[in-house]
């Protein structure tokens, strides 16, 4: 089977938002082909918004994103479906088809996409929900899986056409350590056999320490760090020592003001109940 | 037209459409209002022939079709029989009293049959469609939106008015006349039912009167009604669950409540609003 070279992102002066609002501006980076790239940040810094630029769902406002050596803004509509069938994304909460079994979620790009017959659709498809630990659950609807292994058909849905790119929407987030590590360890494993560009959207630091290959930080609107995960770890910049370490910041006044609530002023006396009676 | 703002038909996350909105005067206001419902119909319009164009796109779409008739089209059969047979059967019980006070029994048949077939199986049989089927087909594509399960189809290169909407248009198409028959035929069995087996009134009279006063125009006007009523109810109820997520109203489950309520109000409002205009055109 011929596969794609694996291309690098390049993100040249970019800046990304919703309407006229930027949401994070300035961005120039290269998330290098056949690595990890994890772009960290905290709750609401824009990584999921930068990442839905990426995959074309938005337009950017300013500056260019590049990959391979396609610029996304100039792709015709049948460069963006071709490019569009060489990603994989795994969404946040796995964005399974609720009415679809696991297995024809997994088949539905192949049945959208190629000319394959239903017996070699079903043999990739269980092929790759193999990879991920779920070939027994083939038939089984997203609502009957916990959040881990919707996770994980999301992530099989994102491998199937093989794509040379793969883009991973917090991947670990409300996970249990367990199933971020062995989530973890998958990707690190498809990025070895595969030779894919993956892209991770993450607040995780566990889940960048154990896979990142490249990192870049936002915050503040702005990116705060771009380079080699080691460089991050021994970086000085304040802010990011603060976030690596997870130390919350400083604050200058007293965080309670008020003193605690009586039961006296709640509507149902449950004060018997909690030992005061 | 419900509030869906245009902007957001153009890929606005709704995290910036439901932001604070400034305070406006009252003529600003109504600028807005104007804009938007021309921006909403425009883009309505725009949904619905991306919509009927993807219906052809491939093979792939006939078992989707196939499984969206079942659903809007054999799964509606239980309450427009009962709709249509209890419609028919009050028309039947008025007209009968009506008709007496001129000694034109004879003509309960026809009056029945005319009422249910030009106007009413048509106008009840798409307003019944949309409380069971329009406000599901909103509920199910708004719980996509929200869930990111629409941009899962975009970024799998599938898109999403083909994959969704499409399906249930052309199946729309092919339920609605066929379920507005059924109800006709319904509703004047309903009508013997109380017009000659209740009250008496003369059996062959009342199936002779049916077939001497019904035209084929007649039959014909109420299908060409149920066309339109099926076209309607499949685009206003796709489209604002479609929308769900650009809503000025509400964000997440709320919006989804919020659209569907505004799918099947907006829906009955043009069914009554396009049976106006059809009955002036074709009648």
């Amino acid at each position: 089977m011929t596969r794609d070279k694996t291309p690098d992102i390049r993100l040249e002066g970019l800046t990304v938002g919703y309407g006229k609002t930027a949401v994070v501006s300035g961005i120039d980076a290269v998330l290098p082909g056949g690595k990890i790239s994890v772009i960290l940040g905290g709750s609401g810094c824009g990584k999921s918004t930068l990442l839905k630029h990426i995959l074309m769902l938005h337009s950017p406002l300013a500056g260019r994103i590049m990959i391979g050596r396609h610029d996304l803004n100039k792709l015709d509509r049948r460069g963006k479906h071709c490019l569009r069938q060489r990603m994989g994304v795994l969404f946040q909460d796995g964005a399974l088809l609720g009415s679809l079994s696991l297995g024809d979620n997994v088949a539905l790009p192949l049945r959208e996409h190629t000319r394959l017959d239903e017996k070699t659709i079903h043999e990739r498809v269980l092929d790759k929900l193999a990879l991920v630990g779920l070939e027994d659950f083939h038939d089984y609807y997203p609502n009957e899986l916990s959040g881990g292994m919707r996770k994980r058909a999301g992530l099989a849905r994102g491998m199937v056409m093989d794509p040379p790119l793969l883009f991973c929407d917090e991947p670990t987030s409300g996970l249990d350590p367990v199933t971020a590590a062995e989530l973890d360890q998958l990707l690190l494993e498809l990025k070895k056999s595969f030779d894919m560009t993956m892209v991770v959207v993450s607040h995780d630091l566990d889940s960048m320490r154990a896979i990142a290959d490249h990192v870049v930080v936002l915050g503040d609107g702005r990116v705060l760090f771009n380079g080699l995960r080691d460089e991050l770890e021994a970086t000085t910049d304040d802010y990011l020592r603060r976030f690596l370490d997870r130390q919350a910041a400083a604050r200058t006044s007293p965080r309670l003001t008020m003193p605690a609530l009586d039961f006296k002023v709640m509507k149902r006396d449950c004060s018997k109940y909690l030992g005061e009676g | 037209m419900a509030g869906v703002a245009w902007q957001g038909a153009k890929g606005d996350s709704a995290a910036m459409i439901h932001g604070r909105r400034p305070q406006l005067s009252p003529i600003a206001l109504l600028g807005d209002a104007t804009l938007r419902f021309v921006g909403d119909t425009g883009a309505m319009f725009l949904f619905l022939a991306e919509a009927s164009v993807r219906i052809f796109s491939s093979l792939g779409q006939f078992p989707k079709m196939v499984r969206q008739v079942y659903f809007i089209g054999v799964k509606s059969i239980s309450v427009i029989t009962l709709i249509g047979l209890f419609t028919g059967m009050v028309i039947g019980l008025q007209m009968h009293y009506a008709l007496a006070k001129f000694g034109a029994e004879g003509f309960l048949g026809a009056a029945v049959a005319l009422s249910l077939v030009r106007e009413l199986g048509p106008v009840l049989t798409a307003i019944m469609i949309t409380g069971r089927a329009g406000s599901s087909m909103t509920a199910e594509i708004g719980v996509m939106r929200i869930s990111e399960q629409v941009d899962a189809l975009r970024v799998m290169d599938i898109n999403p008015i083909g994959y969704l909407v499409s399906p249930k248009l052309a199946a729309s198409i092919i339920c609605f006349p066929i379920l507005t028959a059924f109800f006709d035929l319904v509703g004047m069995a309903g009508g013997y039912l109380t017009g000659v087996l209740l009250l008496g009134g003369n059996e062959g009279v009342y199936f002779y009167r049916i077939q001497a006063y019904m035209k084929m125009s007649d039959v014909s006007g109420g299908f060409i009604k149920s066309l339109v009523f099926a076209v309607v109810v499949c685009t206003v109820s796709c489209f604002m669950g479609f929308y769900t997520h650009t809503r000025r109203d509400a964000v997440g489950p709320e919006a989804v409540s919020q659209a569907t309520t505004a799918g099947v109000v907006t829906s009955c409002i043009l069914i009554l609003l396009a049976d106006y205009i059809l009955t002036s055109l074709l009648f």
